[in-house]
């Protein structure tokens, strides 16, 4: 008896928390679209792929013709992969993956190449060459343009001299890896500049980079540069060596993914002296697909370039993105 | 034999002492000479970095030592620092989600109504106790689904709203403290409610909690936020600074929230009937039970502490970060099991304390910090924590002398148990003996 009073508590709750849900969660019919184009997205909880997810949608809005489904893959390979197969039993005409991670989504991915819907891979690659399109930023590149701006930064190439604090992303992740590389590639050519820390990972998040910051500033009296190799890191350095009165000392903080209402924001604050721009490939992704749906042959890899922002042009992109 | 049985029970701190030392010995210098991690400052810097484990790490022992556990804290924290983050950010919370909204008062409403019919339930109970049965607290859809839901949605959304709507931001600042905390609260008494009147098991019911209160706390932050940042736009005034700085240039206020909660819920576990409760029945729940205890009514009490302490964990993270973000917490229920783990707590439950947790919490705390200034490699440093639960835990579980002693001197050390010891040692087949020959009697 208390058990079927209890199931009839549940379902009572269960359905008062639809009704406040189905209002709220109900769309009208679309009009049937031309085209059906799918998008499996691996996360939504980081505010990179939000922009990410934004641009496409904004991008969507554009094409009449195209009906966008976007899945989050919740940062679980696996729940992406049934995503991934979800869409493809949906028979979307164009399937678009920024994979969680090369290996595991691979099989996935020649699925429906196999099931003859075009795949567009954005940001990370899959490890198969029958992909239709690769879209995304070069982090090497991105990583050398910082390394380069650091170097002009400590005083020019020959003469740069200086204590760098670089702070990673995930320890396993590439594109930690080739930020690193691409940022070392100029700056170990300079004998002045010092490393000080030794492959510590804030983890992309600003928490951590906020914990290893105030530990550096303890452990070393004199540090120039900080280099993070995402934004929130930075900003966490940045509040930790403002926390510790010597946000002022350290004049240089770079970081890397030029969002908007993060990284641009703060340049523009004078917060972080500069931020590197790394395109989110949504928007360019979709046009793709359109190409793709009409027709036209798509050309195999497209490299988003990158945009070195300082306190100039900041003001600029924040008033484009009506910030400001 | 006194000596060693005292060094036996006071390991835990030998092994912070031991800690200590290793990174005094080994801490780097400042140029002009100081012992860097023997410094004041790293020293309140770190004490500053674990409170949030530790706030967590404290309401996760209560629930231990009664048995249970709690896997939903860092979602719960998670869900507080968005709160926290919203009402400071945006006052008003029109341009929070609109689903959001209904859902932190939807749940809101539900717990506070529980909550009441709970109380009421207890109430009722108390009046049975005379008559020597024992009641389940049931939930009776005809009673509770009417007057208590009612008013708890009243009362939750007045409580919203009127908080979110301040004008004056210093009052602001003061709904902050209160509501994140009391909406954690609330999810605490869910998870609690569904343990003890649903009777389930706490690892599934807070395994859906720490599931769906990421689902929340995403939903109230708006599908298009995966951080709410506290510095455009920002309310946060000089009050709520306060929250991250030096009290009197002497303790920095997280810590002193921790100090705080270790004190009081020390206390309470030490010196109440509450706490002797909670040591009965995570001890043996059937004989806590038969010895009257409102094993449920302590149950619940925990589950809620534990969310309350997860809200105040969320709110000193927005201080210290800067943001709040839905998946604020993720993995900190781990670091708060191992914390009470390495202090001695048992995960069976009845055994253990909170000061052993706020030894625990700093070992972690310190480890890092001497991995930290050692410049270690992350990944080696994920190693070496490993490695300490490990080694930490089987000190506390094992006696290390007898681990050793059944390697290598096992003939030896048995040669040499003096007969009284020996005599206690052969009470567990005395004991079974004993059983058996009731058994048989009551066969016969």
């Amino acid at each position: 008896m208390k058990r079927r009073e209890f199931l009839k508590l549940s379902t009572t709750m269960a359905g008062a928390a639809m009704t406040v849900y189905i209002p709220a969660g109900w769309r009208p019919a679309k009009a049937a679209a031309k085209w059906k184009v799918g998008f499996s997205q691996c996360t939504t909880l980081e505010p990179w792929r939000v922009q990410f997810n934004k641009d496409i949608q904004a991008e969507a809005k554009n094409q009449p013709d195209v009906d966008l489904v976007i899945t989050d893959g919740q940062d679980k390979t696996e729940k992406q992969v049934a995503d991934c197969e979800n869409l493809i039993v949906q028979q979307v005409n164009v399937l678009l993956i920024s994979p969680k991670e090369s290996a595991g989504l691979t099989g996935v991915v020649e699925k429906a190449i196999d099931a003859k819907i075009p795949v567009i891979v954005l940001d990370r690659n899959v490890e198969t060459k029958r992909i239709t399109q690769f879209i995304g930023g070069d982090n090497v590149a991105i990583g050398k343009a910082a390394g380069e701006h650091a170097v002009k930064l400590l005083g020019g190439p020959g003469k740069a001299a200086g204590n760098v604090v670089e702070i990673w992303g995930g320890m396993g992740t590439q594109p930690a890896h080739d930020r690193h590389d691409g940022f070392h590639a100029f700056t170990d050519k300079e004998p002045g500049i010092k490393n000080l820390l030794n492959n510590q990972s804030g983890d992309w998040k600003q928490d951590k980079a906020y914990n290893i910051m105030t530990t550096a500033l303890r452990n070393n009296e004199k540090i120039d540069l900080v280099y993070g190799h995402n934004d929130p890191m930075a900003y966490g350095a940045y509040l930790a060596a403002k926390d510790a009165g010597r946000d002022k000392d350290i004049k240089f903080i770079l970081g890397i993914d030029g969002l908007p209402d993060e990284g641009v924001t703060w340049v523009a604050k004078g917060q972080l002296t500069a931020t590197f721009l790394y395109a989110t490939p949504g928007a360019e992704g979709l046009r793709q697909a359109v190409k793709l749906l009409k027709g036209e042959k798509l050309q195999p890899v497209i490299t988003l370039p990158t945009m070195l922002i300082t306190k100039d042009n900041a003001p600029e992109i924040l008033k484009k993105n009506g910030l400001l | 034999m006194t000596l060693l049985r005292l060094l036996s029970r006071t390991k835990l701190y030998w092994g912070l002492l031991i800690i200590c030392l290793i990174g005094a010995l080994t801490s780097p210098h400042t140029s002009s000479g100081n012992n860097i991690f023997m410094s004041y400052a790293n020293l309140t810097d770190v004490l500053r970095q674990v409170s949030i484990t530790g706030l967590v790490a404290t309401g996760m022992t209560l629930v231990i030592l009664l048995g249970g556990i709690d896997l939903s804290v860092g979602s719960v924290m998670g869900f507080s620092t968005v709160i926290c983050a919203m009402l400071l950010t945006k006052p008003g919370w029109t341009s929070a989600s609109v689903m959001g909204v209904p859902a932190a008062v939807l749940v809101c409403a539900v717990a506070v109504a529980l909550t009441a019919r709970f109380i009421f339930a207890g109430l009722a109970r108390s009046r049975d106790v005379g008559t020597g049965r024992r009641r389940e607290i049931a939930l009776s859809p005809r009673r509770s689904v009417g007057i208590p839901v009612l008013l708890g949605i009243i009362v939750a959304t007045a409580v919203a709203w009127w908080t979110a709507s301040q004008v004056p931001v210093k009052f602001g600042v003061l709904g902050v403290l209160l509501v994140a905390p009391c909406l954690a609260l609330a999810l605490g008494a869910i998870n609690g409610l569904l343990i003890v009147s649903g009777r389930l098991q706490p690892f599934i019911v807070t395994l859906a909690m720490m599931v769906s209160a990421l689902g929340i706390a995403r939903l109230t932050a708006g599908q298009d936020n995966a951080v709410v940042p506290v510095y455009t736009g920002t309310n946060a005034t000089e009050a709520f600074e306060l929250l991250r700085s030096m009290l009197w240039g002497v303790l920095p206020v997280p810590s002193v929230f921790f100090l705080a909660a270790i004190i009081l819920f020390g206390a309470i576990l030490r010196f109440t009937t509450f706490g002797r409760y909670a040591y009965a029945i995570g001890g043996n729940v059937e004989a806590a039970k038969l010895s009257g205890i409102k094993v449920a009514q302590v149950q619940f009490t925990a589950y809620l502490l534990s969310g309350l302490l997860a809200g105040i964990a969320g709110v000193l993270f927005v201080a210290q970060y800067r943001q709040g973000k839905p998946d604020a917490g993720a993995g900190l229920e781990l670091d708060a099991i191992a914390a009470v783990v390495i202090g001695g707590t048992s995960l069976m439950g009845g055994r253990g304390g909170l000061a052993g947790t706020f030894v625990g919490v700093l070992i972690f705390g310190l480890l890092s910090d001497i991995l930290q200034l050692q410049n270690i490699d992350s990944n080696v440093q994920l190693l070496m924590k490993g490695l300490i639960i490990v080694c930490t835990v089987l000190v506390q579980e094992q006696n290390l002398g007898q681990l050793i002693s059944r390697w290598r001197f096992s003939r030896s050390w048995e040669a040499s148990v003096d007969p009284k010891t020996a005599e206690s040692h052969r009470l567990p087949s005395a004991a079974k003996a004993q059983f058996a020959r009731e058994d048989l009697d009551e066969a016969s």
